[in-house]
C-alpha cells in the first residue's frame, strides 16, 4: 500500500547518529519529515565505544550545536565522564570528550524525536527506493508499505549488505543482534550509483564484576567538565525541553557524579596468542575484502605491523550507570571466540573476565562520496541525499554532522533554495564534506585536526562564532539565541580592543595584550587581568585570551583564506561541458567531468588539476557570464 | 573590479642578454612598490629615471620606472613596469627583490588572464587568452620537469621526506593524545630541524652559484693609476683589449672581458685607477669603481712593486676579504718590495710582470681555486636554482627557523606544526603540492595508533 497521498518533504532512512540529526534538522525547519528505522529500540545506538568527542570530533560536536543540532546537548545530559584532551598542545587542538551512558543517550534522543513537531517516527526496513524520471520520489519497506517523499536522506551505516566476521564464523547484519539491509544496494546500483566495500571492527564487552580493577590504573574525569553545547547562548527552554515536558525525566545535571575509566596493557602472552592464531583471523585469512581504518587497527594488525612494541594500551570504558558492561578499547579483533577468550585472560586484571559479547569485524557497502555534490545530494539521482557511514566515514560525530547538513539541504532542495555549504575555512564540518566529495576515501574516513589547513581558527569555543552566518541564513537556531551570539561576539571584540589599549600593569612592559601573549605563548609571568574582565562568562574570557595570544597566527591564517576566497566564490554551472573548454588539457577535462566540481576552489583541489587549468576555467566562466549578460541586455522587439 | 587581491611579478622580456629587460608587476601593491624601490610619488604614465634600491638599500641598477594606474592599464589593475639593463642577473635581482617585498611569481599567462577578467579584453579575445595560458603552462611545466628530474628534484625530495617525518611526529602527538605513544623526544625533532635548515640553506646557496654559472664570476681589477691593471687584463685575455698607455688614468670608464680558466667563466672588469686626489674627469670613473666593487665576487688588487702600498677607499676596503681577494704585485721584474707593516686585505700575494708574463700561471691557479670555492659542496652534482625557487626556499627556511625557535621556547605544539606546514607548503611550490595524505601515511606507518 501507499501510506501517504501527500508526500513528506523529507524521508530519512535510518535513525543512527546521522539519521537523527537529519530528521531533527529537517523537521525543525518546518518540513514534514518521516524517520524510518529498522528498530525503534536502537535509535542513536553507539555501536562501538560509548564515548562522544575527542580529537577534532569534539570540535565537530560543538559545531553541530552551533548549527542547532542535538548531539552536544544529548551528550552533556547523558555523559558520565568528561575530559578535555590535549591541554598541553595549545588551545586550538584542545578537544572535549565524554563517556556516555549508552542507554540514557539513546532514550533521550528517542524522546526528543518523539516530541519533535513535524516529525513522524516509524519502524520498518527500507528495501528499495522509488525513482521517477531521474529523481527519488519515495521508499518501499519490508512491510510492503510504500512512503512518498519529495526528498530522501539515506543513512544506512554498516547495515548495507552488512556481514559480520568472528574468525571463520559469518553472520549477516549491520551490528551484532541486528539485521542487514540486503536489498537496498540493488536500488542504488540500478540508479547507477557505484558501491564499494569497507570494513570496521569492534572489541569484546566484559562483565564489570569479573574484572580486577585493582590491577589497573584509574582515569578520572576532569574536576570542571568541558561541555559540548553552548550553554551560555542556548535558550533555557530548548536546553532541557525533554526533561521539562517529557513524561519522564531523562538525563542529569551535566558533569555530575562522574565515573572512571581504567587502563591496562597487553602482555607478551597476548602477543603470542595472537601470533599463533593469526591464520584463524578473518582479516588475515583473506575472508574480509573490505579496507579497514589505519587509525583503528585490530590487535592482529598491531602485533604484526609494530612487532617491536612490547605492549599495547587497553582502556576499559563503562557502558552506563545502570549496567555492569565494559567496553575494551584497543582490543578490536576478528579472531575466533575461543582465541578472544584466551587473549582477554592474558591481560592483567582480566584473568577471570567474563565476555558478554565477542569482538567482531563488519564489512558493509558504501557509496564513494565523490558521487555527491557538496550539499550531499547525489549527482546521479536528484533529491537523494547521503549521510554517515554510507559516505565512507567512521565515527558518530562525523555521521551526525553530515546528517545535519543533508537534512537541511534536503529541505532547501524541496523549497528550491540554494544549499548550505560550509567552507573548509569555517569548520571541521566544511573540511570533512569537502574532503569526501573532492578526494573520496579508501578507508573509513575519520576526522583529524591535521586534516584542516586552518586548524588554529578552529578552537572548539569559537564554533558558534564561526558558523553564526550559516545558522542565521538558514534559520537553524532561534532568534533569541542569535541575539545572544551577537552580543557575545561584540563583547569579545570589545575586550580584544580593550586589551590592546590597556597597559600591562604590575611592572610589565607594553599593553595588556602583550603581557597575555607573553604568558600564553612564551611562558612569561602571569598577566594581571582586570576585575571587570574576570567577572565575564568563562566562554567569553577564554575566547578573548585565545584571540589575543594567537593574534599573529590567526591573522596569517585569515590572510591565506582571503587569498583563496576568490576561487571559492566562482561557481561552476552543473551543465558545463569540460570537453568543450578550449585550452584545457584532455586529462584535466576528463577528471573535471567525472567530479563535476561545484566551484573553482573545489576544482583546484582535485588531484591532477593544475593552476593553469583553473586559470583557463576562470577565463571561460567569465566569458560565459559576460555572454549571458549581453544576451540578457539585448532589447526585445 | 579586481578579481584578485595579490600583486604578481614576472620578467616580461625574454631571458638572456639584451639591450633592455622589463620586469612587470600588477596588483594593488604597485604604487607602494614604486615609492619603495625608486623613491617618491609615482606620476602615472610618466617615465621616472632613478636608482633601483633593494630592501637593504643597495642600488641594483639605474632603471626607468613606469606606473600605469588601474583601470587604464594592460591588466586593468595598477601596473608597474621597470626597465633595467638587459642583463639577466640584474633582472633577476629586481625580481627577487619584488618577491621579498610580497609579490608573488606570476603564473603562466596570468597578466593576460587578469586583463580579461578585469574587462580589458573583449569576449573574442577570451579564447586567445586561454590558448596563451595553455601554451605558456606547457612550456613552464616542461622546464620545471626538466629541473625536477635533475639533482634539485632529488635534494628537494630528500628534504620533503624528512620534513614529512618531523611533521608526522608532531601531528601524532597532537591528534592522538590518548594513545600510548613513546615519550616525546624533542631532540629528535631538534636534530631533524637543524638538518632541514642546513639542507635548505645549501640549496639556497646554489642560487648564487647558479648566477655564477650563467653570468661568470665577476672579478674586479683594482689598483692605483698606472699600476698595470689594463696590462694585467690584456695579458689574461691575450689581446690588446684595454687601451694601454704609460699615462696614468687612461681607463676612465670600465672595461669588461670574459675569459675561461679551467671550467670557470670569469668576467674580468677593469676599473679606473684608485686615485686619492683625482682630477674632475676621473672622479666619475672612481665613483663607478666603487659601485662595481660592491657587486664583485672576486678582487684582484694590483700593486706597483716600485711604489708603496696605497690606502684603499673605505667603501672598497669593506668589500674585500682574505677569501675574495688576491694581491697581485706587478712590475716585480723591476723591484722586490717588502711591504713591511703595510696592511694588505689578503695574505695571498702573487708576484707577476704584466710586461713579460712572469707569474701568470700561478695567478690563474689562484683564480681557479677561488672560483672553485664558490661552488657549493654538492658532490659531483651541479644545482642552480632560479629566483622563484629561491623565493620559496627562503620562505621555507624562515618557517623552519621559526619552528626551531618554538621548540626552544617550548611553544605550543600546534604552533610548531603551523610553521612546519608552512615550510612544507613552500617546498610544495617547487616540486608540486604535497597532499596531507602523505603526512598521514607517514604517521600511521611510524606510530601504532588506535585503541
Amino acid at each position: 500500500m501507499i501510506f501517504n497521498k501527500i508526500p513528506f518533504d523529507v524521508i530519512v532512512c535510518g535513525a543512527g547518529h546521522a539519521g537523527c540529526e537529519a530528521a531533527l534538522a529537517a523537521s525543525r525547519l518546518g518540513a514534514s519529515t518521516l524517520l524510518l528505522t529498522g528498530n525503534l529500540d536502537t535509535i542513536a545506538q553507539m555501536s562501538c565505544n560509548p564515548a562522544i568527542g575527542g580529537q577534532a570530533k569534539g570540535q565537530i560536536v560543538r559545531e553541530i550545536d552551533a548549527l542547532g543540532g542535538e548531539m552536544g546537548i544529548n551528550t552533556d545530559v547523558t555523559g558520565i565522564q568528561f575530559r578535555l584532551l590535549n591541554e598541553s598542545k595549545g588551545p586550538a587542538v584542545q578537544s572535549p570528550r565524554a563517556q556516555c551512558d549508552k542507554k540514557a543517550y539513546q532514550f533521550r534522543m528517542k524522546h526528543v524525536l518523539e516530541l519533535q513537531k513535524n516529525l513522524q517516527l516509524f519502524q520498518a526496513t527500507v528495501t528499495a527506493l522509488v525513482f521517477e524520471s531521474g529523481r527519488v520520489v519515495g521508499v518501499r519497506t519490508n512491510l510492503d508499505i510504500e512512503f512518498r517523499g519529495r526528498s530522501v536522506v539515506v543513512t544506512t551505516g554498516t547495515f548495507l549488505r552488512g556481514l559480520m566476521h568472528i574468525g571463520q564464523n559469518k553472520n549477516e547484519g549491520g551490528r551484532l543482534g541486528d539485521f542487514s539491509a540486503r536489498t537496498l544496494s540493488s536500488s542504488f546500483l540500478e540508479a547507477g550509483i557505484e558501491l564499494q566495500r569497507l570494513k570496521t571492527g569492534t572489541p569484546p564487552r566484559l562483565l564489570g564484576r569479573s574484572i580486577d580493577f585493582g590491577k589497573m590504573e584509574e582515569q578520572k574525569g576532569d574536576a570542571s567538565p568541558t561541555l559540548f553545547a553552548f550553554h551560555d547562548t542556548r535558550d533555557p527552554e530548548d536546553m532541557f525541553h525533554v526533561e521539562q515536558t517529557g513524561e519522564s525525566r531523562l538525563g542529569w545535571a551535566p558533569g555530575s557524579d562522574q565515573v572512571s575509566c581504567w587502563m591496562t596493557y597487553t602482555t607478551p602472552r597476548t602477543a603470542e596468542i595472537v601470533r599463533q592464531n593469526l591464520h584463524k583471523s578473518a582479516m588475515y585469512s583473506g575472508e574480509i575484502k573490505g579496507v579497514g581504518p589505519r587509525y583503528c587497527p585490530s590487535i592482529e594488525d598491531k602485533f604484526v605491523r609494530f612487532a617491536d612494541k612490547p605492549r599495547h594500551l587497553l582502556f576499559l570504558e563503562p557502558e552506563g550507570r545502570h549496567t555492569n558492561e565494559y567496553y575494551v578499547n584497543g582490543l578490536s579483533t576478528s579472531l575466533p571466540f575461543e582465541v578472544q577468550l584466551e587473549m582477554v585472560h592474558s591481560v592483567p586484571g582480566l584473568e577471570n573476565a567474563v565476555l558478554l559479547r565477542p569482538a567482531y569485524a563488519v564489512e558493509y557497502d558504501f557509496a564513494p562520496p565523490t558521487q555527491l555534490f557538496p550539499s550531499l545530494e547525489s549527482k546521479k539521482v536528484e533529491n537523494l541525499f547521503f549521510a554517515g557511514q554510507i559516505n565512507g566515514t567512521s565515527g558518530y560525530e562525523e555521521a551526525a554532522c553530515q546528517g545535519l547538513v543533508a537534512g537541511v539541504n534536503a529541505v532547501r532542495k524541496v523549497r528550491a533554495e540554494d544549499p548550505m555549504v560550509i567552507g573548509r575555512h569555517e569548520g571541521y564540518i566544511g573540511v570533512l564534506i569537502d574532503d569526501l566529495v573532492t578526494k573520496g576515501t579508501n578507508e573509513p574516513y575519520r576526522m583529524f585536526t591535521s586534516r584542516a589547513e586552518h586548524r588554529l581558527l578552529f578552537n572548539h569555543g569559537s564554533a558558534e562564532l564561526r558558523l553564526e552566518a550559516h545558522a542565521r541564513a538558514h534559520r537553524l537556531v532561534s532568534v533569541s539565541r542569535l541575539d545572544r551570539i551577537r552580543a557575545k561576539r561584540s563583547q569579545i571584540d570589545h575586550w580584544i580592543q580593550e586589551f590592546g589599549r590597556r597597559r600591562a600593569g604590575s611592572g610589565q612592559n607594553g599593553s595588556l595584550a602583550d603581557a597575555v601573549r607573553r604568558q600564553m605563548t612564551g611562558g612569561g609571568p602571569a598577566a594581571s587581568l582586570p576585575e571587570d574582565f574576570c567577572a565575564l562568562g568563562s566562554a567569553v574570557q577564554q575566547e578573548v585570551l585565545y584571540r589575543v595570544s594567537y593574534e599573529g597566527y590567526l591573522l596569517r591564517e585569515e590572510r591565506q583564506i582571503a587569498k583563496l576566497a576568490d576561487v571559492e566564490k566562482i561557481r561552476i554551472p552543473a551543465d558545463l561541458d569540460f570537453a568543450e573548454v578550449k585550452g584545457l588539457r584532455k586529462e584535466s577535462a576528463l577528471k573535471l567531468a567525472a567530479f563535476k566540481p561545484f566551484n573553482l576552489g573545489q576544482a583546484s583541489r582535485i588531484s591532477g588539476v593544475s593552476p593553469a587549468d583553473i586559470s583557463i576555467l576562470m577565463v571561460m566562466l567569465e566569458a560565459r557570464r559576460r555572454a549571458g549578460e549581453e544576451s540578457a541586455s539585448v532589447p526585445r522587439n | 573590479m579586481s578579481v584578485l587581491n595579490d600583486t604578481i611579478a614576472a620578467l616580461s622580456t625574454p631571458v638572456g642578454t639584451s639591450g633592455l629587460a622589463v620586469v612587470r608587476a600588477s596588483g594593488p601593491q604597485c604604487r607602494e612598490l614604486f615609492g619603495a624601490v625608486l623613491g617618491g610619488e609615482p606620476k602615472p604614465r610618466l617615465a621616472t629615471h632613478g636608482d633601483y634600491r633593494d630592501r637593504s638599500g643597495q642600488v641594483i641598477d639605474d632603471v626607468v620606472g613606469l606606473l600605469f594606474a588601474g583601470p587604464k592599464s594592460y591588466t586593468g589593475e595598477d601596473t608597474l613596469e621597470i626597465s633595467c639593463h638587459g642583463n639577466p642577473f640584474i633582472a633577476q635581482k629586481i625580481l627577487e627583490d619584488l618577491f621579498a617585498r610580497g609579490c608573488r611569481a606570476a603564473e603562466p599567462g596570468e597578466f593576460s588572464r587578469r586583463a580579461f577578467l578585469n574587462g580589458r579584453m573583449d569576449l573574442a579575445q577570451a579564447e586567445a587568452v586561454a590558448d596563451l595560458i595553455h601554451a605558456r603552462s606547457e612550456r613552464a611545466m616542461a622546464a620545471a620537469n626538466q629541473q625536477l628530474r635533475g639533482s634539485l628534484g632529488r635534494h628537494l625530495a630528500t628534504l620533503t621526506d624528512e620534513l614529512l617525518d618531523v611533521l608526522a611526529r608532531v601531528e601524532a602527538y597532537i591528534d592522538f593524545p590518548d594513545e600510548d605513544l613513546p615519550p616525546e623526544d624533542r631532540t629528535v625533532v631538534q636534530d631533524a630541524l637543524s638538518r632541514l635548515t642546513f639542507g635548505t640553506e645549501r640549496l639556497l646557496a646554489t642560487e648564487h652559484y647558479g648566477e655564477l654559472l650563467r653570468e661568470g664570476i665577476k672579478t674586479v681589477i683594482l689598483g692605483e693609476p698606472n699600476a698595470g691593471k689594463s696590462s694585467l687584463l690584456n695579458r689574461l685575455v691575450g689581446a690588446e683589449r684595454a687601451l694601454v698607455s704609460p699615462e696614468p688614468g687612461t681607463t676612465r670608464d670600465y672595461i669588461e672581458e670574459r675569459i675561461a680558466i679551467g671550467p670557470h667563466s670569469i668576467r674580468l672588469i677593469d676599473t679606473a685607477g684608485l686615485n686619492p686626489s683625482p682630477a674632475p674627469l676621473e672622479r666619475l670613473g672612481m665613483q663607478k669603481t666603487v659601485e662595481r666593487a660592491s657587486l664583485a665576487d672576486l678582487f684582484l688588487l694590483v700593486l706597483d712593486a716600485t711604489r708603496p702600498v696605497p690606502p684603499l677607499p673605505d667603501a672598497i676596503g669593506a668589500c674585500m676579504t682574505a677569501g675574495n681577494t688576491i694581491v697581485v704585485v706587478n712590475k716585480s721584474d723591476l723591484a722586490q718590495p717588502e711591504f713591511g707593516g703595510a696592511q694588505l686585505p689578503s695574505p695571498t700575494v702573487v708576484r707577476i710582470s704584466a710586461l713579460n708574463g712572469v707569474g701568470f700561471e700561478r695567478l690563474r691557479d689562484e683564480i681557479a681555486a677561488r672560483a672553485e670555492a664558490f661552488r657549493v659542496d654538492q658532490g659531483d652534482e651541479v644545482i642552480a636554482i632560479n629566483a622563484r625557487h629561491a623565493d620559496a626556499l627562503g620562505r621555507a627556511r624562515a618557517a623552519l627557523m621559526a619552528a626551531r625557535q618554538k621548540l626552544e621556547e617550548r611553544g605550543a605544539a600546534e604552533l610548531l606544526a603551523s610553521d612546519l606546514r608552512d615550510a612544507l607548503a613552500a617546498f610544495g611550490e617547487i616540486g608540486g603540492r604535497i597532499d596531507n595524505e602523505r603526512m598521514l601515511d607517514r604517521l600511521f606507518a611510524t606510530f601504532c595508533i588506535g585503541k
